[in-house]
């Protein structure tokens, strides 16, 4: 019997992607493709670009694309605001997630949630739709309702502000999520809470990209692939042995691959 | 002209009506006709502006002002400074009476009497321009209190004056609301007198709005008694020129004082806040907070002083005055000062000036919130510090929904 062929969706294409900030060029030539159903491992050296690459994903105006393309579900995205990037999908989650004093949590969630559902064609959730929809959600990253009457972030543990960016992605339901470094600052148990909430949102129709310096979190998450970033551009691709790999033998190796090349 | 002149000229239809107080006022003033631009308090302000505030001819009747908010002011006495009513206050059996007509002015007198001419300027001319009519004097008592919403309006075209001396007795708790109404192309003088006894606890809230071309100078002065509680919030918006200069002083020390205040400037406006708070006995406590954000070509001012002499050991006193420049030609001019000559005391001041915070509006804008979504938000928490901080409920007047309707 003939096996049934799976069809994957693409949904994130980054082709031969150069962007600059303050005339400083930090991406140099980045290739990925990224397919609804697949979760991707960047790692590399602090200051190889993978931060920047989110940023520019999600559109932080501090960086210009200079040559190259992304594209959401073939759609260039270059000409999108971050909020547009953000309503069609694109989700980052950041290092540090930012404090805003005074802005309820609550309410910030819920403006960011019916931006999307709006795109989406759903109906927008009054305040008591959208604490139902809330509540159901905290459950996936364990935390306490109270969070939600705090201002965003303000006074939150690092654990706490991860689980915040967790809970985010849940309620915005996104086509890719790129999250930077959602292990860094985190103990062994908040790490499981965090692995295992983004478990359960990852879905068929959707990609992650989880950017990282450890393995720890891909023993939690299992990869479909891990891209080796070097020098602004991605150097290496590989399964999941190849982070095993990274963690045996360090990342002395992408000094000499650059060099050469 | 000089402003003297055209003090007078703009009141001498009425010069032979003057009462004792008034004259007693323009004696005063004529010996320090102008605000001597070299101290502090007038440095920064604009001459044309305050030129204009002049320039409109007095008036001393009364205009109905459009009342902002919603009416329904259950368990709450509202006065309107001017109004030709009896204010209703035996009927509904409050614990508010008015103070005797004498009594009043001798304590205006005292005060212009004892008053430096030249810090004290905004005060003496309120007092030469300000007749009988238009000052209201309460005595406050006793546990029956209602909400107190004292109403001072401007009327087109004119310059209008007005008093208030409120004295609140021992161990009393009172919350008081003062609107000040600005009409277009108007000017409005302001001083109230607030004499808080031993243990009392005043809730004070000041809310300055005014239309196009309005002008506004309303001085505030505080004297607070041992183990006494003074909370001020204030919102000032809407108005071409405004100064509110906020004077408090703890005559024994030995008392809390909270101080909260915004100012939201826009086009061309300037509006000029001066705190000078005053120590005159140990173990006194303050914490103010001035907030001010300006758009467009505007210009805010904000100067604070805190004196504390060798008798105020033990003082605790905080002063931050916090910026927002939301445009690159805007003006913001700060400066928090400490006087201090006691040697154990803790005493902090600073100032910030800043934009928006473009760290916090891409987080906003990477989770779907447009540019002008994101600033709302931001400027929203801006706002509730100071509003959360007034006596005024959201039901009977929502400020902050106002104050985020243009922006």
């Amino acid at each position: 019997m003939e096996s049934k062929k799976e069809i994957k969706q693409p949904l994130l294409k980054i082709s031969d992607l150069f962007a600059s900030t303050d005339d400083l060029t930090i991406l140099k030539g980045v290739n990925i493709k990224i397919n609804s159903g697949e979760i991707h491992a960047i790692m590399g050296r602090n200051g190889c670009g993978k931060s920047t690459l989110s940023k520019i994903i999600a559109g932080h105006p501090s960086y210009k694309i200079t040559s190259g393309k992304i594209e959401l579900c073939v759609n260039d995205i270059e000409p999108l605001e971050p909020e547009e990037r953000a309503q069609s999908g694109i989700f980052l989650g950041f290092q540090y997630p930012i404090e805003i004093p005074g802005v309820s949590n609550l309410e910030f969630l819920r403006v960011a949630t019916n931006a999307r559902r709006k795109f989406q064609k759903k109906d927008e959730l009054d305040t008591f739709e959208f604490e139902d929809l809330v509540k159901e959600k905290l459950d996936i990253v364990k935390m306490d309702s109270a969070f939600l009457s705090r201002s965003i972030n303000q006074g939150f543990s690092g654990g706490e502000k991860k689980r915040n960016e967790i809970l985010q992605m849940a309620l915005l339901e996104p086509k890719i999520a790129i999250l930077d470094e959602t292990d860094s600052g985190l103990d062994i148990d908040a790490l499981r809470i965090v692995a295992s909430g983004i478990k359960k949102i990852a879905n068929e129709n959707s990609g992650i990209i989880l950017i990282t310096h450890y393995q720890r979190l891909l023993d939690e998450i299992k990869p479909d692939y891990v891209h080796v970033m070097a020098d602004g551009k991605i150097i290496k691709t590989g399964d999941s042995n190849l982070a095993l790999e990274l963690e045996k033998n360090g990342y002395d190796w992408t000094d000499e691959f650059i060099n050469k090349n | 002209m000089n402003i003297l002149e055209k003090i007078t000229k703009s009141d001498e239809n009425n010069s032979d009506s003057k009462s004792n107080i008034q004259k007693i006022s323009l004696e005063r003033l004529r010996a320090n006709p102008i605000p001597n631009s070299k101290n502090e308090i007038w440095r920064q302000t604009n001459k044309s502006k305050f030129s204009r505030f002049l320039d409109f001819k007095f008036s001393n009747e009364f205009y109905y002002p459009p009342i902002p908010g919603h009416a329904n002011i259950e368990n709450t006495c509202r006065i309107i400074i001017g109004e030709n009513r009896a204010i209703n206050l035996k009927e509904k059996n409050w614990a508010i009476k008015e103070l005797e007509e004498q009594e009043i002015l001798n304590f205006l007198k005292q005060k212009i009497i004892q008053s430096d001419s030249t810090q004290n300027w905004s005060n003496l001319l309120n007092h030469f321009l300000t007749d009988k009519k238009n000052i209201v004097g309460l005595n406050i008592s006793g546990t029956a209190i209602p909400h107190l919403e004292i109403i001072c309006n401007s009327a087109n075209n004119v310059l209008n004056s007005k008093t208030l001396v409120i004295n609140i007795e021992e161990g009393t708790t009172v919350s008081i609301s003062q609107i000040n109404i600005g009409d277009e192309n108007s000017a409005l003088s302001i001083s109230s007198y607030f004499n808080i006894e031993e243990d009392s606890v005043v809730n004070h809230g000041i809310i300055s709005f005014g239309k196009d071309k309005s002008h506004i100078i309303n001085s505030l002065n505080v004297r607070q008694f041992k183990n006494s509680e003074y909370n001020l919030g204030s919102l000032q918006f809407e108005y071409d020129f405004g100064r509110l200069e906020i004077n408090i002083n703890q005559v024994e020390g030995n008392a809390r004082t909270n101080v909260k205040g915004i100012q939201i400037t826009k086009n061309n406006e300037q509006i000029s806040t001066y705190a000078n708070i005053a120590f005159n006995g140990p173990n006194g406590f303050l914490d103010q907070l001035n907030k001010s954000l300006a758009n467009d070509k505007s210009h805010s001012v904000f100067e604070g002083l805190i004196i504390v002499p060798q008798i105020a050991q033990k003082t605790d006193a905080s002063q931050l005055s916090r910026n927002l420049l939301l445009s690159n030609f805007a003006k913001i001019d700060t400066k928090p000062q400490l006087e201090i000559v006691a040697d154990d005391v803790k005493c902090m001041h600073g100032a910030t000036i800043s934009q928006l915070n473009e760290d916090e509006v891409f987080y906003m804008r990477s989770r779907g919130l447009t540019l002008e979504e994101a600033s709302k938000l931001q400027l929203r928490s801006y706002y509730q510090e100071i509003i959360s901080f007034l006596p005024i409920s959201k039901e009977r007047w929502d400020l902050l929904a106002l104050l985020l309707k243009d922006k």
